[in-house]
Order: structure tokens, then C-alpha cells, then sequence
């Protein structure tokens, strides 16, 4: 199973309520929504797609396939803007 | 028009582009809430070149060294580090390094260590000298480092160098300039205009986008926080200042849509940016050394919340700078906190030379309406 972590090295900063995520090589500002910066925490620590739909699940009432896709959708974004670490199976 | 909430030029990310919004609303938020986005932190006052401008200190009467013996070191490793931790937790993104030359500073790299760890967006600011291949390399590998800011004092090795009082140091910061860029860093050359090079701000800005890099104009030359002000004999004229805004800055002076209102006069200084000097002083702007407290003697966050200097600044109306608030030329005058205070003393006083300067700037600015006036009468006649 793929296990995923942000890369150690992308700057971010939450600012209010706001998770703000910056990309120097790309020049790109992002701004997480609640969802995205919760992931983005999990993620200080290599975790599965399994692991961070248990977490959202303890604090979300949700049902597990719609946490699941989120999870999933907000994997591919951050792995397509390039702000996750290399990944490897476990 | 101004910004709502404006940002020292020298604190903000460089050029990100498509990210001005972005970063102009972060800044907005930062204002509002007071919030420490951006601080610059010197990391030492020592030098390997001796600017006749420099607002540090005299840099031909006092050692390179910068320290006489009767004034407190500058913060240690240790010290630095457990700065850095409260400037995450009191909600900093936007981190400059500093000096004096922060290259010559032992501390560069670990600092530069800790702030990758922790997750702040860093800006160095250099002289460019000491940029040698090795250490541009090892610049490059910080995934963090948004970029560098390199200060540029000619477009000739003569006028740079007899300003540096280095001989070759031009060379050696073109050369630096060349190697970060090979390493694909993001450069910016802020070229400091005064007296001796201000022939050269046209050729100044041609380098710059020779070599397609982003360039800061700054003619901001301010008296000396030692006390001095022999400074001041490199600032440019009036009549330079005329000359380079009806010729090679035009697209730089100030334009006459500019509001000034009570929302935009203030800047961002203590509400979203601050400086901490190599001693620890906590300041509004490194430029500015009004102290608001020492990391040594309390948490950054207790002197960002409660110093009196900080809440004294928050509360500033336009009213409380008696000079600026019925000044007509304010609209055109770029309110320079730090030649303000360095001149007078006060951080609501003025500086004679700065109220000329947007005088200038105004007039200049009515020469071109009418000269567009009359160009559009001859069009349609």
C-alpha cells in the first residue's frame, strides 16, 4: 500500500483560520480549504490513504466512501502541484 | 492606487508570478490580525565590503567586526534557534535573512536548517560577493528558499566598486548574480541609486533584464543608526531625482491616481511585518530602530503583543503625523518610515528630503498631464 508524506521542505503557515501552502520552484501561493489542511497536517507523517480516511472519520460526519474520495481527490492535487514527498509502497 | 496594506519591499516574496493576489490578500490578513507574516532577521552586522551608504554604522571609523566592546554580542546559534520557534508559533511565513552580510555569517546555514524544518518561506538579501559556486549550490538545495535578493550599486565596475570601497567586489557579485541563476534561483537585483551612480540606473536596469531578472529601484539613502550621517552625501539630488523621473524612471514615479487614505497610509510595520536585529532588538522594520523589546529579555511573542512601541504604531492615525496629514503632495510621496525616523527622530516625524522628493514627483507628474493634454489636442485638431 502506497503511503504518502508532504515534502519536508514546502513552506506553509496556518494564518487565521487558513492554511497557506507555498511552492518556491513553482511560484505558486495556495490556500488550503478545512479538508486539504487537515490532510496536510496528517501528512507531517507517512500515512496511507486508509489512515488518513480513519482520522477525517474520527472527526468528520461523513460517510466513509465520500472521505475516502476526498482523500484520494486531495492526494492526486497535492502529488500534481508536486508538494508531496516521494511515496513507496509499504 | 495603494494598497490597502502595503508591504515593505524588502519583506515580501519575490515576484511570484500570478501570485500577487494571493499574497496580497495573505498580507491583508496578516495586517487585519496582526499577525507576524513576514519578519526579517539580521543575522549578524559584520560586512566583507564597506558601503559609503551603509545605514548600519560608519563603516571607515569602526571594524569589520562591528562589535567595540561595549555592546551586547550578537544572538548565538542557540539563541537564534529558539527565535525561530517562537516566530512559527506566533504565525511567521515569510522569513528574510540579513546582515550586514548574512553570507559572513557563521550561522547562515543552520538557520537556513532549522527555518526549512520548521517551514518558513525564506528570502536571503546579499551583497552577492561571497556567493561562491559551492555555497550557490548549496543554496539551491533549500526547497524553502523563494529566492535572493542581491544589491547592486553600478552597472560599472568603477562606479559599484567605489561605492563598496572593494575593488573587484563588482565582478564578484555580477558573477554570484550568474550562479544563482545557474542554479535556478530566483534573483533579484535591487539597485540602490544615489549620488555617484544615478547616470547609470538606465544601465542598471538593462543588466537586470539582460539577464531576465527582477529588479527593486531604491533611492532611499537614510542617516546612520551609530549616529552618523555621513550616509547622506550619497544621496541624490533633487535635481537627479527630477531627471531620473522624467527619464529612466518614469514608469516608476509616482502617478496622480494614487489615494491616500486613512486605511492605506499606514504601513504594514507592526501589524504584519518586524525586524529582529543581530542583538535581539525587536523593531517595526530593520530600517527602523525604534526597539519594542530584546528576544533576550522576553518572548517574541509578548513584545509583538504588548510591547508600547508596537501598540503605539497600531494605533497611528493619519491625524498623528503632523507633517504627512495635510501635506498636498502625499499622494506622491512614497512616506519613507525609515529616512523619517533616522532624520527626525520620530517614527511620525519627516524627512525635509523625502517631502522634496514627492514635491518632484508632483510636478512631474502635471508636466506629463499637460504634455498629454496637448498632444491629445493636436491629435484631435
Amino acid at each position: 500500500m502506497m503511503t504518502y508524506t508532504r515534502d519536508p521542505g514546502v513552506p506553509h503557515q496556518k494564518l487565521d483560520e487558513e492554511t497557506i501552502v507555498v511552492d518556491p520552484r513553482t511560484r505558486e501561493v495556495h490556500l488550503f480549504n478545512e479538508t486539504a489542511a487537515r490532510i496536510w497536517e496528517l501528512l507531517a507523517s507517512p500515512a496511507t490513504v486508509d489512515d488518513l480516511t480513519a482520522a477525517l472519520a474520527d472527526e468528520y460526519d461523513a460517510p466513509a466512501a465520500e472521505l475516502r474520495a476526498s482523500v484520494e481527490e486531495t492526494l492526486g492535487q497535492l502529488r500534481d502541484k508536486g508538494l508531496l514527498a516521494s511515496q513507496g509502497g509499504a | 492606487m495603494s494598497a490597502e496594506a502595503p508591504v515593505c519591499a524588502d519583506d515580501a516574496l519575490l515576484a511570484p508570478p500570478g501570485g500577487h493576489q494571493m499574497i496580497a490578500y495573505l498580507q491583508k490578513q496578516a495586517y487585519t490580525n496582526m499577525v507576524p507574516l513576514n519578519v526579517s532577521l539580521e543575522l549578524t552586522l559584520r560586512c566583507n565590503i564597506r558601503c559609503l551608504h551603509c545605514y548600519n554604522f560608519d563603516r571607515d571609523t569602526r571594524g569589520p567586526a562591528c562589535g567595540d566592546g561595549h555592546e551586547a554580542p550578537e544572538l548565538s546559534l542557540d539563541e537564534i534557534h529558539r527565535v525561530l520557534g517562537e516566530l512559527r508559533e506566533a504565525g511567521t511565513l515569510f522569513l528574510s535573512l540579513t546582515g550586514g552580510e548574512a553570507l559572513s555569517s557563521p550561522h547562515l546555514f543552520p538557520v537556513m536548517d532549522r527555518a526549512r524544518d520548521l517551514g518558513f518561506a525564506v528570502q536571503l538579501l546579499s551583497n552577492g560577493t561571497l556567493l561562491r559556486p559551492g555555497v550557490a549550490a548549496r543554496l539551491a538545495s533549500y526547497r524553502n528558499l523563494t529566492g535572493v535578493s542581491v544589491s547592486l550599486y553600478g552597472a560599472t565596475p568603477e562606479v559599484h566598486d567605489s561605492i563598496t570601497q572593494v575593488r573587484g567586489s563588482w565582478r564578484r557579485t555580477m558573477d554570484g548574480v550568474d550562479r544563482l541563476r545557474a542554479q535556478n534561483i530566483a534573483v533579484r537585483l535591487k539597485a540602490i541609486v544615489m549620488r555617484t551612480n544615478a547616470h547609470q540606473v538606465a544601465a542598471m536596469r538593462a543588466l537586470a533584464d539582460g539577464r531576465g531578472l527582477t529588479t527593486l529601484i531604491d533611492v532611499s539613502i537614510t542617516a546612520r543608526h551609530d549616529g552618523t550621517d555621513g550616509s547622506l552625501a550619497m544621496r541624490v539630488t533633487e535635481e537627479q531625482v527630477a531627471e531620473l523621473y522624467r527619464g529612466p524612471l518614469a514608469d516608476l514615479a509616482p502617478k496622480k491616481d494614487r489615494v491616500v487614505s486613512e486605511a492605506a497610509f499606514p504601513c504594514n510595520c507592526a501589524r504584519g511585518n518586524c525586524a529582529i536585529s543581530a542583538r535581539g532588538d525587536v523593531q517595526p522594520c530593520i530600517s527602523v530602530p525604534w526597539v519594542a523589546g530584546n528576544v533576550r529579555q522576553q518572548p517574541f511573542a509578548e513584545i509583538w503583543r504588548s510591547s508600547p512601541v508596537f501598540q503605539q504604531i497600531r494605533g497611528l492615525k493619519m491625524a498623528d503625523y503632523p507633517k504627512c496629514a495635510p501635506c498636498p503632495d502625499k499622494a506622491f510621496c512614497s512616506r519613507d518610515r525609515s529616512a523619517a525616523y533616522n532624520a527626525s527622530g520620530s517614527y511620525t516625524g519627516n524627512d525635509p528630503f523625502v517631502c522634496s522628493v514627492a514635491g518632484i514627483a508632483r510636478k512631474v507628474a502635471e508636466e506629463r498631464t499637460a504634455a498629454a493634454a496637448v498632444s491629445s489636442a493636436a491629435c484631435g485638431g
